[in-house]
């Protein structure tokens, strides 16, 4: 039993290490959690001689957790410069004041 | 994210209760706000999300143009881009709508469409990513407004002679077709608002007849309870999920 639960909490840490490099924010949170989880259940039915590992899993991924939250809380989200969505924009406009001077074009028809 | 801007427009509903003439929608208000999502307990900010006006002119008339963008931030456009854009060309006294535009693109998948208000019709075109174009006309009300206009036709409302728990149906178009929404006042609340500080705020709850907002009073807008009443917080609930909108900036209101 100790065994499967060694296997879990090593597998939660890889995705819990990989989630944190990645640009993913507080979605790592979900494999820290269960791998905490998971190593202090290991680290319970661990013997003295046997509760190295757990413990070097346990540092993982509690620096793992203090990443997620630093980029969470210390930098600042911005939004890229996107000219083609700032191109996007000026046609839209364009387009639509030609369609508003159709429009008056229909309502001054009807009057 | 489609359904977060839906929620974001419908939570500024049209109310049918007595003008506040004291204040009109200005030209250059610019409001930015940060879009979160839950993600693993924690609220996640995923997205910007800009209200914006400006004056636009014809031969004939000026229209004030209400512009609604949301954009990604940076980190995420690599996952899942979105670029929406949503437009409303309406009188500038009566924010009556005479032309809506919405673009969005989300993660490579796109839609076009364009709703022409003439009278108690609108005429829309959609165009979505691999499909042919299609025209749909059909019947609104008298006080039906697209779901951008609303946004702004809520805050010219006098909010103060409304009740605690007092609610009213509205009408929207979304989608091609009119979406029935009711709004109801639950009070007030002291909310931060970005550059603006602390505000106290109308707290309304919306309800839309549609699959998109879930849970009772689980969908909130906070307007400043002043005369301009700026949006500073919107909460969702929805299928998926729930999330936010909190004011960051606000300038020229």
């Amino acid at each position: 039993m100790r065994k499967t639960f060694l296997t879990i909490a090593i597998i939660l840490t890889v995705l819990s290490v990989i989630l944190s490099a990645l640009p993913l924010d507080t979605l790592a949170l979900a494999p820290i959690g269960l791998a905490l989880v998971f190593i202090f259940i290991t680290f319970k039915k661990s013997e003295i001689d046997e509760r190295k590992v757990p413990k070097r899993l346990f540092i993982v991924v509690y620096l793992c957790a203090i990443v997620v939250l630093g980029k969470t809380f210390l930098i600042k989200d911005k939004v890229a410069v996107d000219t083609k969505f700032e191109k996007q924009k000026i046609e839209n406009k364009q387009e639509a004041k030609k369609d508003l001077e159709d429009l008056e074009s229909i309502d001054k028809d009807l009057h | 994210m489609k359904k977060i801007l839906l929620i974001t427009a419908v939570a500024f509903l049209l109310f049918s209760f007595k003008t506040d003439t004291s204040y009109g929608i200005p030209s250059g208000e610019k409001l930015v706000f940060v879009g979160s999502y839950n993600m693993s307990g924690l609220m996640t900010q995923l997205a910007q999300v800009t209200l914006s006006t400006d004056i636009v002119s014809t031969s004939k008339n000026s229209y004030l143009h209400l512009n609604c963008e949301l954009e990604t931030y940076a980190k995420w456009d690599k996952f899942f881009k979105i670029r929406d854009l949503y437009e409303s060309y309406v009188d500038p006294i009566t924010l009556k709508p005479s032309l809506y535009k919405r673009s969005i693109d989300e993660g490579g998948w796109t839609k076009k469409e364009k709703y022409v208000f003439k009278g108690n019709s609108v005429t829309s075109t959609s165009k979505r990513k691999n499909s042919p174009e299609t025209t749909k006309t059909f019947a609104i009300g008298g006080s039906t407004q697209d779901v951008v206009s609303i946004m702004y036709k809520l805050r010219t409302m006098d909010l103060s002679k409304m009740k605690t728990n007092q609610s009213q149906a509205f009408t929207v178009v979304f989608d091609e077709k009119q979406i029935p929404v009711t709004v109801k006042l639950l009070g007030t609340e002291t909310i931060s608002a970005g550059n603006l500080g602390s505000k106290n705020c109308y707290k309304l709850s919306i309800g839309a007849k549609t699959d998109v907002l879930k849970g009772k009073d689980k969908n909130l807008i906070y307007l400043t309870a002043d005369t301009k009443k700026v949006p500073v917080l919107m909460k969702f609930s929805i299928p998926v999920g729930t999330g936010q909108l909190a004011l960051t900036s606000a300038t020229g209101i």
